[in-house]
């Protein structure tokens, strides 16, 4: 199936304009050949006339002079024949040029004083042939006056007017199919305004579609823009709810987090406050986590791309902040313009948890570093911490581990890294750094697929 | 020290009164972000504890407008997501440190003392001046090694002094820094308190570092690291 509007719509208006131009040929070419008939009828019947006036009867005998007044008669080879045949149909007398020709012609007194008509000689040529019966003189029989020109005469000129029909048709045709073209592509402009901003709304550049475009599509643009609203609004009271929801299941457990704070410091209090903190832990984990995942729903119309070179000057002018103790010395190495097919949020999110775990364990270095690789983008945070032994390295990027319990209710930064990034289709990797460190390597596709 | 706190929640923020109130700080705990700015209007802190998730202002506009009253102290936010969005909001708009619900209240203390100490330009848990070292973690002095029997109140004006050392500060801050209200203010007890002070840092080590100011005030005069 043809999957192009504006090739429908030419192939279409070709097809019609074909037809169109098709079917004039014919109409055109025959009143051509009627028009020339008539010329045709005209000039003969002005020969015979002349015929006629040259023409006496003279005792019953019919006398032509030896010189006749039209030049045509008189040579031998011209093309204009002439005869007159008397009432039984005998030839009586004929010009010049007869003589050459084997017509066999008889007039057909039918009592209609003139004929044009076509015949055919014994060779297969075709003549345009005149008759007119005139009685000369009272009680004489009416003679037969015949002029004919032989139509291939007129073959020169048909040729010549059906290929210029055909030129000027075929100059039309394209040029109607040209004018079309520009039409079309006039036209569908706005179609292609819609898609450009389209395309806007989906690299997240333009927030709703414009109001500039015709008529005819300002139904579907108003549709398209309340859905684009519906789904904004939809997501913002998504995160709302979200955030009151943590709020009022986290403020509570803090609250619970005290209680066990202060069974911790009665005699008996220890065991109890120990099993009461676990479980506030798990609980504040899961909601955490649960909440990060809810809230890192991808939307379905737009699709994102975030850079993120400003991503890291937030997340480090902020971790900067928290760890200002620690004299860390940041590396970056990101070339100019790099952009991620993800949500700004889910990148901060993603790059916020893996920088917050090199802040926390680094000794003094940090290096964040981004390449372009053929089917996507490797991003790679690296410190000069510890690092994490061979063996627990597939558990430290599992589900809620944690190596470092100093942070209670953190624990799960690695979790949403890797749900973040599955999401986006891509690969997390944990190995060694350079630096002495861990190197956490996310790797992630260019074009994330629907 | 004189602490801010915000906090909706009373059963968390009675909680964490108490316990910043035993442990030998002042407290100024509300419930909402136009009475924290009413408070931090009024009074000196030293360091404030904001919810983000307040009814009515939240706690990004109040930090903001606290920055912009040109309230300096650090504050240290209150999250309940915990996510990057709302961290990295709260650090720009002025926030200096982050702790996510629930927490250990021995999580919250090393924190809020890690900010104050670093706000007052110490890097160590302790500040000293010749003999004379304060040791913020256990709350006590010692010249040349041995304690000096402090007060908690005599304690509290000794840090406040040598936190704002080589200034002048004025007896209503000192009263802020031991009485959460108004109605107990007396500045008759500064005198005394500092009175005592000087007396127990002289039979330590000679010391003579807290001078009066006449009408201003006093002046911790000892350089301090």
């Amino acid at each position: 199936m043809m999957r192009s509007l504006r090739s429908r719509l030419v192939l279409s208006a070709a097809v019609f304009a074909a037809l169109v131009i098709l079917a004039l040929v014919p109409a055109l070419q025959s009143v051509f050949d009627r028009t020339l008939e008539e010329v045709v009828q005209q000039r003969l019947a002005a020969d015979a006339s002349t015929l006629i006036g040259a023409a006496s009867v003279v005792d019953g005998r019919l006398e032509m002079p030896e010189r006749m007044p039209d030049e045509e008669f008189n040579l031998p080879e011209a093309k204009l024949l002439g005869y007159v045949h008397d009432a039984e149909g005998r030839v009586i007398w004929h010009s010049r040029s007869t003589a050459y020709q084997e017509l066999h012609y008889l007039p057909f007194y039918s009592g209609n004083r003139v004929e044009f008509l076509r015949i055919r000689d014994r060779t297969g040529s075709e003549y345009y042939v005149y008759d007119v019966e005139v009685q000369l003189s009272e009680h004489e029989l009416p003679l037969s006056f015949v002029t004919m020109l032989p139509v291939s005469e007129f073959a020169p000129l048909q040729r010549d007017f059906t290929q210029r029909l055909r030129l000027w048709l075929g100059g039309g045709l394209l040029l109607l199919l040209a004018l079309l073209w520009l039409a079309l592509s006039w036209s569908l402009r706005s179609l292609k305004g819609v898609r450009r901003e389209l395309q806007e709304i989906e690299s997240g550049s333009r927030d709703r579609l414009s109001d500039q475009h015709p008529y005819e599509l300002t139904r579907l643009t108003r549709s398209l823009n309340g859905l684009l609203d519906s789904e904004r609004l939809q997501q913002t009271r998504y995160r709302d709810s979200l955030a009151d929801l943590a709020h009022s299941l986290k403020t509570p457990l803090a609250v619970l987090q005290t209680v066990a704070d202060n069974l911790r410091g009665t005699p008996d209090g220890g065991e109890q406050a120990r099993v009461l903190q676990d479980q506030i832990e798990r609980m504040s984990q899961q909601i955490d986590y649960q909440l990060q995942r809810a809230s890192l729903r991808r939307s379905g119309l737009v699709r994102h791309r975030a850079a993120l070179q400003p991503v890291v000057n937030r997340l480090t002018a902020a971790l900067g902040k928290v760890y200002r103790d620690k004299t860390v010395h940041l590396e970056t190495q990101i070339p100019r313009g790099t952009t991620l097919p993800m949500e700004e949020e889910a990148l901060l999110e993603l790059l916020g948890n893996l920088l917050e775990n090199a802040y926390r364990l680094c000794l003094s270095r940090i290096r964040i570093s981004a390449r372009a690789l053929p089917e996507g983008l490797e991003l790679v945070v690296e410190d000069d911490g510890a690092g994490v032994p061979e063996d627990q390295r597939l558990r430290v990027i599992g589900r809620g581990e944690r190596l470092d319990t100093s942070h209670p209710g953190q624990g799960i930064g690695l979790a949403v890294v890797q749900d973040i990034i599955e999401s986006y289709q891509g690969r997390l990797s944990l190995g060694d750094s350079s630096l002495g460190g861990a190197a956490f390597r996310v790797w992630l596709p260019s074009e994330v697929r629907r | 020290m004189k602490l801010l706190l915000v906090e909706d929640e009373a059963l968390l923020r009675h909680h964490l009164a108490t316990r910043f109130a035993e442990i030998g700080h002042v407290v100024d705990a509300v419930d909402s972000a136009e009475e924290a700015l009413y408070r931090a209007a009024e009074y000196h802190h030293d360091i404030a504890i904001i919810d983000l998730g307040l009814p009515g202002m939240d706690g990004l506009d109040l930090i903001r407008q606290l920055r912009s009253m040109d309230r300096t102290f650090p504050i240290l936010i209150l999250t309940a997501r915990g996510n990057w969005q709302d961290k990295v909001e709260g650090l720009s708009s002025g926030a200096d440190d982050y702790v996510v619900k629930p927490f250990q209240f021995e999580e919250l203390e090393a924190r809020v003392n890690a900010l104050v100490r670093r706000s007052s330009g110490f890097v160590q848990a302790q500040i000293s001046t010749g003999p004379l070292v304060l040791d913020l973690n256990r709350r006590q002095a010692t010249v040349n090694g041995d304690v000096v029997p402090l007060t908690a109140f005599e304690y509290r004006i000794l840090e406040y002094l040598m936190r704002h050392h080589q200034q002048v500060v004025a007896k209503e801050r000192l009263i802020e820094q031991l009485y959460p209200d108004d109605d107990e203010r007396d500045p008759n007890v500064i005198e005394v308190l500092v009175g005592r002070l000087r007396r127990k840092l002289e039979a330590a080590g000679n010391l003579r570092l807290i001078e009066t100011v006449r009408g201003q005030g006093y002046l911790f005069t000892g350089p301090c690291r």
